[in-house]
């Protein structure tokens, strides 16, 4: 990418400046400071920001260390798991499934301050207390505490970032201005862009922590209910019994005015649900928490399938133009020729029982149909900046001295339809989740008990006009809401990317069309 | 263009049959200036660094074939600057763009060849010479990457062409923008495009060029986009540089001051094709060619202050076809009968005969030289004294002012 192009460069030029401080004098620097004295911080009080600012790095990171080496091993774990073994050799999968999870294992035992394990809510009433929470608080608050503290967590991660981009823009460069910097500024001033990123941000919070955000796990409280035993505390006979999780759904169902437990309530097992339960007594913000997870996978890898594509094709069309621009207009119209939703359920269809089509409940095949199918509107939209960048001089001169034509696309050519890239990516990953959910909602796409925002949508629509109206409301509220993050969050980048929106003629200006 | 000529499609049918006799009278009766005439004028100097032979690019739109560059040819020897002049749309820059390979579609080289040090660049050569060529563009801010630093892209050719890398690179960009005189280059090295004025972009693009080590440089209006001052810089940079680098200078401009400054030969080049060429000192005290002429009356100092400058009325045609007339006859004061139907070839004007050549029919005394009526009063034409009905200059006309043969 483009960034990361520019980015080395300026690591190399950074460490240069670094080494010869005792040159040129800073015309940033503090007045009076001596020369041979490093920059004082603006940004942070201390002589070393950078090492600060990496301290602060690696230990929000140390907080979260085991969850997030749970999380890379167990994907690689299903990964191996899903993957058909590679030829005759048989014997070597299990053992690299066995090692794997060994590790998992190991993974998991590693502290994490932000799991269930460390602030817990699944307790039991005793009579005289709350027994198996957190500090013995209720389990409304003990989840309350869990929530506000990962997100606080996650804003930590943000405001460390934002903190090294002001470190970076004003001690470490070497020049007071670059381009960026406007197009930063200008998003800094985008009311509704900032309200998109702030939506898309908690919407990623809430994918990445999913498994410690719900007051109980998808494991323990759907996909295998009838195996897992919870204590709860039986009014009547004044004592904690126990009994199985499955058993405890069933009288928890929300099925109408009659049966229901709604959001913010507890059940009759003394369990927190803040979003109420779903028909089959499941709690809905567990599924909600999950299935934001698989939304985002599916989104992101669609998107960045179909951004990739898109790209190549459309730099190597205005590369080369001609017939190669002829041919890539020819398969892209093809491709949008074909009813979408067609091969969608055609394809979900004929594969589901392929290994491929069992990866992560379907989600992955999923994700390749919606960037087989779908690259082709970004690639509309790319296709036009990417001619004229083409015609840019600059690709001229670094033809003329023998650059590689892929070096030309990449280096001279890609940065300046990266803004289209993050436009349409952001507003296409909006449709996605829309149309999963939407694919849900018919019964399709990823397959129960995996859960997804609009498999709740289509369990609840039964009761939208009862008591229970909650289990289709709130699923339908947050796609709503995400959406228009996104498309918010698409706005602003393209506000932001474009000089000219500070003047009136916004709409002339970048992406117009999007 | 005979289309554009009131009595066209008649002439177009003469035309076939005049150059039918035409040739065969020259065949015939012509003796040793007919030889002088023919292919052995426009082949140029097998030695030279470039030689360009013939060369004809064009371009396939959906409505019609536009050769923008139709049958030039000129040659380029090491360490000298050869100017190539002509107006917009003439096919300067096609030319320039063909000569380095960078023809995009619709756009193709369908005829003729572009030696380097005697090897054909036309038959996919241009890789294996990248970096021996060197362009330098018009617009200055254009051909830097407004993203990049001004060194990152100087080390990038670098990187290409001279295997530099890291600080090495570094050092050499840092050389290299100081032989461009760039003051205080260490610092203007990490600087990026939008923060040099003009004058340093292009100072900075000269740098790139130079970073591929070149032997010839292709300047495409180098100096066009920059104020007077800054263009004399420049100038006398690219001047330095020559002297240095022993580099050779394919300079093209619309501007005759500038050729007049900068080159030691010129081309002068009318809708594809190059009409006269010569070496400039002679060009701009006798020109031969009556576009040349019209050209150089068109400088402001040249025409006494309280004279109206004379201009050259239209515009430079979009040749769509083979050349069957003088494609400058229809804007040509001094234009007859049968400049529309016959294209002109080039005729030696010197003793030795390749230094100086035009391509006017008034240089070549096979045809007759009446005044042509279908022209009289029509727009296209110079109002100017200067210009006679056969042209004025003595030199050319007196030797052949009645030699036409045929009647």
């Amino acid at each position: 990418m483009a960034g990361t192009a520019e980015d080395g460069t300026m690591g190399e030029t950074a460490g240069e400046t670094a080494a010869e401080t005792s040159g040129p004098a800073d015309p940033r620097q503090g007045p009076g400071g001596p020369a041979a004295d490093s920059r004082r911080s603006t940004v942070l009080p201390t002589n070393s920001p950078l090492l600060v600012w990496a301290g602060i790095g690696v230990t929000l990171f140390l907080l979260e260390a085991g969850a997030f080496f749970d999380f890379v091993v167990g994907l690689l774990a299903d990964t191996a798991i899903a993957a058909p073994a590679p030829g005759p050799v048989t014997s070597v999968k299990p053992t690299v499934v066995d090692a794997l999870e060994g590790i998992e294992r190991t993974a998991e035992s590693l502290p994490t301050l932000l799991s269930r394990e460390t602030v817990p809510n699944g307790g039991y009433w005793t009579g005289q207390g709350w027994e198996g929470t957190f500090l013995g608080l209720s389990p409304a608050v003990s989840w309350g505490i869990r929530v506000a503290l990962i997100y606080a967590y996650a804003f930590a991660w943000a405001g460390w970032a934002l903190l090294g981009y002001r470190l970076y823009r004003r001690e470490i460069r070497t020049v007071a201005w670059s381009p960026r910097d406007d197009m930063v500024d200008r998003f800094r001033t985008h009311s509704w862009g900032k309200f998109g990123l702030l939506v898309v941000f908690m919407f990623v919070v809430m994918a990445v922590f999913a498994p410690a955000l719900g007051p109980t796990t998808v494991e323990e409280n759907m996909r295998n209910s009838y195996s897992y035993e919870m204590q709860y505390y039986d009014t009547g006979a004044d004592e904690v019994r126990t009994t199985l999780i499955g058993e405890a759904n069933l009288d928890s169902q929300s099925t109408g005015s009659n049966s229901r437990v709604m959001p913010f309530t507890y059940d009759d097992y003394g369990r927190y649900h803040p979003f109420g339960t779903l028909p089959n007594g499941r709690d809905l913000f567990t599924f909600i928490t999950a299935g934001s997870r698989i939304s985002l996978i599916i989104g992101v890898l669609s998107v960045g399938l179909s951004a990739f594509i898109a790209a190549t094709l459309a730099l190597t069309a205005a590369y080369y133009k001609g017939k190669v621009d002829l041919g890539s207009v020819l398969l892209s119209d093809a491709i949008m020729a074909m009813p979408q939703l067609l091969l969608l359920i055609m394809l979900s269809t004929v594969l589901a029982d392929t290994w491929i089509g069992g990866i992560y409940s379907g989600a992955f095949i999923l994700a390749l149909i919606f960037a087989g199918t779908g690259w082709t509107y970004m690639w509309r939209a790319l296709r036009g900046p990417a001619l004229q960048v083409s015609e840019r001089q600059w690709v001229d001169a670094a033809r003329s001295f023998g650059q590689k034509p892929r070096t030309v696309m990449r280096k001279h050519m890609l940065p300046y339809i990266t803004g289209y890239l993050l436009i349409y990516g952001s507003m296409r990953l909006g449709g996605a989740i829309i149309a999963i959910a939407g694919l849900s909602f018919l019964g399709l796409g990823v397959a129960p008990p995996t859960p997804e925002w609009g498999r709740a949508i289509n369990l609840g629509q039964d009761y939208v006009t009862t008591g229970s109206w909650h289990i289709s409301l709130i699923p339908g509220i947050l796609i709503t809401l995400v959406v228009t993050g996104f498309n918010a969050l698409g706005d602003g980048i393209r506000d932001a990317i474009d000089p000219q929106s500070d003047t009136e003629s916004a709409a002339a200006g970048r992406g117009g069309g999007a | 263009m005979s289309d554009r000529l009131p009595t066209g499609s008649a002439r177009t049918d003469d035309a076939t049959t005049d150059v039918a006799t035409d040739g065969g009278t020259r065949t015939d009766d012509a003796t040793t200036d007919a030889a002088a005439d023919g292919d052995a004028v426009t082949a140029v100097d097998p030695d030279a660094l470039l030689r360009v032979e013939d060369l004809r690019t064009v371009f396939y739109t959906e409505h019609e074939e536009i050769h923008a560059v139709d049958g030039v040819s000129f040659d380029v020897h090491e360490g000298e600057t050869v100017g190539l002049v002509g107006e917009s749309g003439s096919g300067k820059s096609v030319t320039a763009r063909s000569i380095l390979g960078l023809v995009d579609e619709p756009g193709r080289i369908e005829e003729g060849a572009i030696y380097y040090r005697g090897e054909d660049l036309t038959d996919d050569n241009w890789d294996a010479h990248r970096g021996d060529i060197a362009i330098v563009f018009q617009d200055p801010g254009g051909s830097l990457n407004p993203v990049y630093t001004v060194g990152n892209q100087i080390r990038e050719a670098l990187r290409i062409h001279q295997g530099l890398r890291g600080s090495e690179a570094r050092e050499r960009a840092v050389d290299l923008l100081e032989d461009v005189g760039i003051p205080d280059a260490r610092r203007r090295v990490d600087e990026y495009p939008h923060q040099l004025s003009g004058g340093m972009q292009q100072r900075a693009v000269i740098a790139m060029a130079l970073a591929c080590d070149p032997d010839l440089l292709v300047c495409d209006e180098p100096t066009t986009a920059l104020d007077v001052t800054i263009q004399a810089q420049i100038l006398d940079l690219l001047a330095e540089l020559q002297r240095e680098e022993n580099l050779a200078i394919l300079f093209i401009t619309h501007d005759m001051g500038v050729i007049e400054d900068a080159t030691d030969r010129v081309n002068v080049i009318y809708a594809g094709e190059v009409v006269e060429r010569a070496p400039t000192e002679a060009l701009f005290e006798d020109p031969a060619h009556p576009y040349t002429r019209a050209l150089l009356q068109s400088i402001p100092g040249r025409t006494p202050p309280d004279e109206q400058l004379p201009t050259i009325e239209g515009e430079v045609p979009t040749p769509t076809g083979p050349a069957t007339d003088c494609r400058f006859a229809p804007r040509c004061p001094a234009a007859f009968d049968a400049c529309t139907t016959f294209h002109p070839r080039h005729q030696s004007l010197d003793a030795d005969g390749t230094d100086r050549t035009a391509a006017c029919l008034l240089h070549d005394d096979t045809h007759d030289r009446t005044p042509a009526e279908a022209f009289d009063g029509t727009d296209g034409f110079v109002q100017s004294d200067g210009f006679g009905e056969s042209g004025d200059g003595p030199h050319h006309t007196g030797p052949h002012a009645d030699g036409g043969d045929r009647s």
